[in-house]
């Protein structure tokens, strides 16, 4: 047994590991409640590693390196000091509390300031109290539940599948990759060795992005099948891991675990009206985290839940936040863990409930997604309705509720449907109509739009690859050639993907795809006019 | 006359009400089908003590020789004047049993069976004791029947020797030559200015590739000059009224604008201004506001477009009418209503071509180069807008290669986005189409898109050979997408070659996508006003899918061509031929005997509400605006019994079915140990049928359920279903035919309502409703029969003999309340 409180040390093989060492040879004593983790250079230390360090029930994590200047590898140390900043905003927000991560430059010969700070991260430590998270269960087959792909086969067209071949026609994946069809997914199981399905990498491939099944001709729920497929994958044992070291997944399960007390609501501006109770819920999803981890493409996230707040004050309403508001899941549930998925679900609507709304208004496509389609089939029937904010938008210009300027005027702009909203909810008119009525503005379409758009390249954090930066930028080539100067969309998540593409290594000029994306909700409050306000009668 | 009529029927009941009943019930052994599992020698002895019994005998084979020999004689003897005879199904032997009656000089409506063969010894074969006791049962209902049945006279109405064929197309100009050759006054209406229809537009046909409008032509002048042959083009049915034999139509004969004077010279279309989409060349061409369809129309006439003409009212253009010699133009011609009286109906009314642009994915009408193959009839057809010179619409240059796409709007699942048909004729048709390109131009490369090739049809494989060794390429696997080279306009199909599992990415110049055709979007008007019914394709619904093709359960009325399905040329003249033989027959008697099970009203009790005219699925009932009286048309009743279930006043007979004959089956049911039995209510044409094949397949099921046979379900009153519970019943089935499927178009909709009320107000009182089910049974599904009874036999095993205690109390009729 370790002594509590349980402190993982990442320390650097030049520097601080032989600062360590030091500490041992001149006998200097400090608590026993360390272990240390040798790397080469403490730029290694992913902020996942140290959020996976604290999902196993760790209570402070120290990340030791050489000094600024001094370091084995120019300037690794530095990359691990923006690692660590953004860790710990993230551990803010989670309510875990930033001190609990700890950045030191320990050189070979401080063995006493390496026994130092352990004792004084340990007294530290001992003041917070212990780490909520529990150590977790590791992932082992299991054979409990019943086998979702026959579930899904029997519930649904699969059978009849005509083998027209035109959901590999379709796909975006078998463009870019040809060995991956979808068709042949299927026919396996047709065939009835289902259980090939779950080896198939292809499972794991596919985006759930839902073209194949819009064309299907026999109507083939092929994203509720490859869902069952990689549900059933994990309960043998089998996964898949995700973009960012599945860090993103890590930080749904954490969010699942009940005793999380977040702090997430740090975002809200000064000015900004929300109360308590109310009839409208603004449900912000993971902004918030978004806008932390993808700072550094200046995705800009919480741009998008700042907008919501002000229409909607704008409007006279003072939405209800969520102070403890969890990830809706989505992601957990289309890479098939259930059993986290079922947690969020119920805290979720637990807490919706409780605050007594009768609406909750999504500003993300799949947290829309997820609690109007999949949140039913675990608690039952909601009693509250779910909107997505294009609607909400939409809704209120109608009834003549914001007043524009004409800041956009004669912009072109392009809308992107996010395949959540798009195919998978079928709404497609409701933001361009919202858009269409920001005065003079020039909505174009891009060549693949509406039911047949082409996805932003990642679902579920699972896919990021080659394949996806290919079909973001031949998106966002097809966006530039419209000769639009502004891409609209109204998922957060497309934006983070489309924007990462145009950040990255690129093997077109990047003026042929750079182009300024905004979120739905950013670009009305952009256009709205400050001087005025209307209220609701 | 009909009141007249009315009173003999009633004097005539009374004489045999006041007779003396004298019953003879024969048990058939059926060898050992039947007495290897009932006693019928108890049943016999059991029917002797019934009430008016005066002979009951068993018989080895009733329905040999022998067997009716030795009844016949019985009836003549006895001086019997009700026969009883406890069976097979009435679906196999009521006819025999009946002509045996008549031979024996007694009404055939005074015989009564009891099927104690398919729905007892068959299913019970195992249980001899109860299988006993439910032939007897099932013979005291008849008994109980059989005492109240009366005589029916079978009417005979006159037939109009005069048939309506509506549309123009080849299927309706076969009919109407069939007709009009055999020497019967034919009046053919088509919606368009000229008939021909679809297969004026389509260049080749196939297996044999002659020139459609070649062979087409002819026939239509035969018909638009045939001496027999009345042609309404321009003209549209609005209203049908009357029966079989005796139909009255109302025909509106649109306006032409253009008379009879003119030469067709041609000189108007030069000055119209007017240019419109020409919907003969697939709007690949213009047309003006005055013109003629096509070179070929029949009535070869011009016309004017009013939607489009500049003229028409306030006469502000009329450049035509100065440049017109002969003064043909007649700007204040009006629609007419044409009255007409026939006999027959034949509804040849055709198909839509299935519209792509509902599947984006192919890029119709965005990308230039997408043409249907309907616009590729046009393009290819010599008298087409290109002259038949194959271009492709961006540049007018011919293409180097050719792609057909198949089954396009074809074996949908889903009818968002297409039909869940096979649309019959694209296989053949692009293959042809391939072969007429490769005839004029072999250099041009074909590929088609298909996911197999279906030619099943004389002639077809061998034309399908004849395109594979012209070169054709078929490549299994259609394409998931379709994008524009926007350089050349050339499209690019992206999809996977199913046989080498390989994805492909194919440039062509010029994409045919081989769309499907579908049921007319105003299919539905002639649907209302023929009380027709349709398939759940969209498409009208024969009376019988295999032994009736071309007849409609609407007497009288025959389908032809695709407006009863998709179907090719040869088809479609093949049904015309036959629908109008089905015609020729009934009017070649000139006269037809109507069925005498139809609803009667009784004056005395009728307030003429009206209900009962709204459930008649024939429109058979009518509310006489002087007498404020229901009236039946006998000869449009089909005999379903849903106005005699619906009425509230019991105002309603229902002929051979009438309340009391049922209320006597029921209380025969119902009479001993009814808190273990089920009383079940089967329409003729599905669910008995349904139990009778339970019965042949030998699926065996619990004996408790008691069936009480109805021609449609749509008969069961709610009434007879309380009778029954009442009568201290466990549990009740109504069954029908599947909703779209009844025998009488729509009656078991009333059923599903009736049911759903009785649901509503068995939970109101407290009574479990799942002791009233309502099943769905088609004639082929014994096996959904047999669960059906089992599930129930669950159900009848839960009920408490207080829970039937409280139902008989909460049914009690209402009076004795008050009276208490």
């Amino acid at each position: 047994m370790i002594d509590k409180p349980e402190i993982l040390a990442f320390l650097c093989n030049w520097c601080s590991y032989a600062g360590a060492d030091l500490a041992g040879t001149s006998r200097i004593s400090y608590p026993a409640n360390v272990r240390s983790v040798r790397v080469m250079c403490s730029g290694r230390v992913e902020p996942s590693f140290i959020l996976n360090a604290f999902m196993n029930g760790m209570d402070g994590v120290l990340v030791s390196g050489c000094h600024p200047g001094e370091c084995h590898y120019i300037s690794g140390n530095l990359n691990a000091e923006k690692n660590v900043e953004s860790t710990k905003k993230i551990l803010d927000l989670l309510g875990l509390g930033s001190q609990r991560l700890r950045l030191e430059w320990v050189s070979a010969s401080e063995g006493q300031r390496f026994a130092n700070i352990i004792t004084d991260f340990t007294s530290i430590l001992k003041r917070m109290g212990p780490n909520p998270l529990q150590k977790m269960d590791q992932l082992k087959a299991t054979s409990a539940k019943g086998d979702p792909i026959s579930e899904v086969v029997a519930s649904s067209n699969i059978r009849l599948c005509l083998e027209c071949g035109k959901c590999s026609g379709s796909c975006p994946i078998t463009r870019m990759n040809p060995d991956f069809s979808p068709r042949m997914t299927v026919k396996r199981v047709l065939s009835g060795a289902e259980e090939v399905s779950v080896d198939d990498p292809g499972i794991w491939t596919c985006l759930t992005c839902g073209l194949c099944q819009e064309r299907c001709p026999s109507d083939v729920h092929y994203i509720d099948f490859v869902r069952a497929c990689r549900e059933k994958a994990r309960l043998m044992g089998i996964t898949e891991t995700c973009s960012h070291k599945d860090m993103l997944l890590d930080l749904q399960r954490i969010m699942a675990n009940p005793k999380i007390n977040q702090r997430r609501l740090g975002w809200l501006p000064k000015k900004a009206k929300v109360s308590e109770s109310g009839d409208v819920l603004y449900f912000a999803g993971c902004l918030p985290y978004f806008d932390v981890l993808f700072n550094d493409i200046k995705a800009d996230s919480i741009e998008t839940a700042k907008s919501v707040v002000k229409i909607m004050n704008k409007v006279g309403i003072e939405p209800v936040l969520l102070r403890n508001e969890r990830c809706c899941g989505h992601d957990l549930y289309f890479t098939g863990d259930m059993e986290n998925f079922e947690k969020l679900a119920r805290m979720n609507v637990e807490a919706i409930k409780q605050a007594k709304v009768k609406k909750v208004v999504t500003s993300c496509a799949e947290c829309y997604r997820t609690m109007k389609l999949d949140y039913p089939k675990i608690v039952g029937d909601l009693n509250f309705d779910v909107v997505h904010v294009s609607e909400f938008l939409a809704d209120i210009i109608e009834k003549e509720q914001l007043e524009f300027t004409e800041v956009f005027k004669d912009k072109k702009i392009v809308y992107h449907d996010p395949c959540r909203l798009g195919r998978h909810m079928n709404i497609y008119d409701t933001p361009r109509s919202v858009i269409k009525n920001i005065p003079e503005t020039d909505l174009l379409e891009m060549e693949r739009n509406r039911e047949n758009s082409l996805c932003c390249g990642v679902s579920s954090w699972l896919s990021c690859g080659k394949l996806s930066k290919q079909i973001q930028i031949d998106r966002l080539t097809e966006a530039k050639a419209t000769g639009a100067e502004l891409l609209v969309t109204a998922c957060p998540k497309c934006q983070i993907h489309l924007k990462c593409a145009m950040n990255g290594e690129l093997p077109v000029k990047r003026s042929k795809i750079k182009v300024k994306v905004y979120d739905l909700p950013v670009l009305v409050e952009k256009a709205l006019n400050e001087k005025t306000s209307k209220r609701r009668k | 006359m009909a009141e007249q009529e009315n009173k003999e029927e009633i004097i005539e009941e009374q004489k045999h009400q006041s007779e003396e009943l004298r019953i003879g019930v024969y048990i058939c052994h059926c060898g050992k089908n039947i007495a290897g599992s009932v006693d019928c020698e108890e049943v016999t002895k059991y029917a002797s003590t019934l009430p008016n019994v005066v002979i009951a005998k068993s018989n080895l084979y009733s329905c040999s020789d022998p067997g009716q020999e030795s009844m016949k004689k019985d009836i003549i003897d006895n001086k019997l004047n009700r026969v009883v005879v406890a069976s097979c199904t009435p679906r196999l032997h009521e006819p025999t049993f009946r002509r045996m009656c008549e031979e024996a000089g007694l009404n055939k409506y005074l015989f009564e069976m009891a099927n104690i063969r398919e729905h007892c010894s068959w299913v019970h074969l195992y249980e001899p004791e109860k299988a006993t006791a439910k032939a007897k049962d099932l013979v005291e209902m008849a008994v109980a029947k059989v005492a109240l049945l009366k005589p029916q006279k079978e009417a005979v109405v006159p037939v109009t020797r005069k048939a309506l064929v509506i549309g123009g197309g080849v299927a309706g100009i076969q009919a109407a030559l069939d007709l009009g050759d055999t020497g019967y006054q034919v009046y053919l209406v088509d919606k368009n200015p000229s008939i021909g229809g679809r297969m004026a537009q389509i260049d080749k046909t196939f297996p044999t590739m002659d020139c459609s409008i070649c062979i087409l032509a002819p026939k239509m002048s035969d018909a638009g000059r045939h001496s027999n042959i009345e042609l309404l083009a321009n003209s549209e049915v609005i209203d049908v009224s009357g029966y079989i034999g005796n139909f009255k139509v109302k025909v509106k004969k649109k306006p032409r604008y253009v008379t009879k004077e003119c030469t067709a010279c041609g000189d108007c279309v030069k000055v119209c201004p007017v240019e419109m989409p020409n919907e003969f060349e697939e709007g690949l061409t213009y047309r003006k506001a005055v013109y003629i369809p096509f070179a070929q129309a029949v009535p070869a006439m011009y016309l004017i477009d009013e939607k489009s003409c500049l003229g028409i009212g306030d006469n502000t253009c009329a450049k035509c009418k100065e440049v017109c010699g002969p003064d043909a133009i007649d700007f204040t011609a009006k629609e007419e209503i044409v009255e007409l009286d026939v006999g027959t109906v034949i509804v040849a009314t055709g198909v839509d071509v299935f519209d792509p642009a509902a599947l984006t994915e192919y890029g119709y009408m965005k990308y230039p180069n997408v043409i249907t193959s309907m616009e590729f009839e046009r393009i290819i057809n010599a008298g087409g807008p290109t002259g038949g010179h194959l271009v492709r619409p961006s540049d007018m240059k011919l293409p180097a290669n050719v792609a057909f796409v198949q089954c396009i709007g074809s074996r949908y699942v889903s009818e968002k986005k297409g039909h869940a048909y096979c649309s019959n004729v694209c296989c053949m048709n692009t293959i042809k189409d391939c072969l007429l390109i490769k005839e004029h131009w072999p250099e041009i490369k074909l590929y088609v898109f298909c996911m197999d090739i279906r030619a099943f049809g004389k002639g077809f494989e061998d034309l399908y050979k004849r395109a594979k060794k012209a070169g054709v390429v078929f490549i299994r696997g259609l394409p998931g997408e379709v994008a524009e080279n926007k350089k050349n306009n050339n499209l690019i199909l992206f999809g996977e070659d199913l046989t080498s599992n390989k994805f492909y990415k194919m440039e062509t110049e010029l994409l045919v996508l081989s769309v499907g055709i579908e049921p007319r979007t105003d299919s539905g008007v002639i649907q209302r006003l023929l009380t027709l019914s349709k398939t759940s394709d969209g498409f009208f619904m024969e009376a019988h899918p295999k032994l009736k093709p071309v007849d409609t359960p609407t007497g009288g009325v025959f389908l032809a061509g695709c407006a009863e399905g998709p179907k090719d040329i040869k088809d479609s003249v093949t049904q015309a031929s036959a629908a109008a033989g089905r015609a020729g027959i009934l009017m070649a008697k000139g006269s037809v005997t109507v069925e005498a099970i139809t609803s009667r009203i009784d004056i005395e009790k009728c307030i003429g509400c009206g209900l009962c005219t709204k459930v008649c699925p024939y429109n058979a009932i009518t509310v006489n605006k002087e007498t404020k009286k229901a009236e039946v048309v006998e000869a449009a009743c089909a005999g379903c019994g849903t106005c005699g279930a619906e009425c509230p006043f019991g105002a309603i007979e229902m002929r051979h079915f009438t309340d009391e004959q049922i209320n006597e089956q029921i209380d025969a049911a119902t009479k001993e140990n009814a808190d273990k039995k089920i009383v079940a209510f089967c329409c003729n044409w599905c669910s008995y049928a349904g139990a009778d094949f339970a019965g042949v397949s030998r699926m065996q099921h619990p004996p408790n359920a008691r069936i009480i046979r109805t021609m449609c379900s749509g008969r069961v009153a709610t009434k007879f279903v309380e009778r029954a519970f009442r009568n201290g019943a466990a549990a009740v089935l109504v069954a029908g035919c599947h909703l779209n499927d009844c025998h009488y178009i729509n009656a078991n909709y009333e059923t599903k309502k009736r049911v759903e009320k009785l649901w509503s107000k068995l939970e109101k009182l407290g009574i479990d409703k799942n002791r009233l089910q309502l099943a769905w049974i088609s004639a082929a599904e014994g096996e959904k029969f047999a669960s059906k009874i089992k599930e129930m036999e669950k159900i009848v095993e839960g009920v408490t003999k207080a829970e039937i205690e409280k139902t008989v109390t909460a049914l009690a009729p209402k009076k004795v309340k008050k009276a208490a």
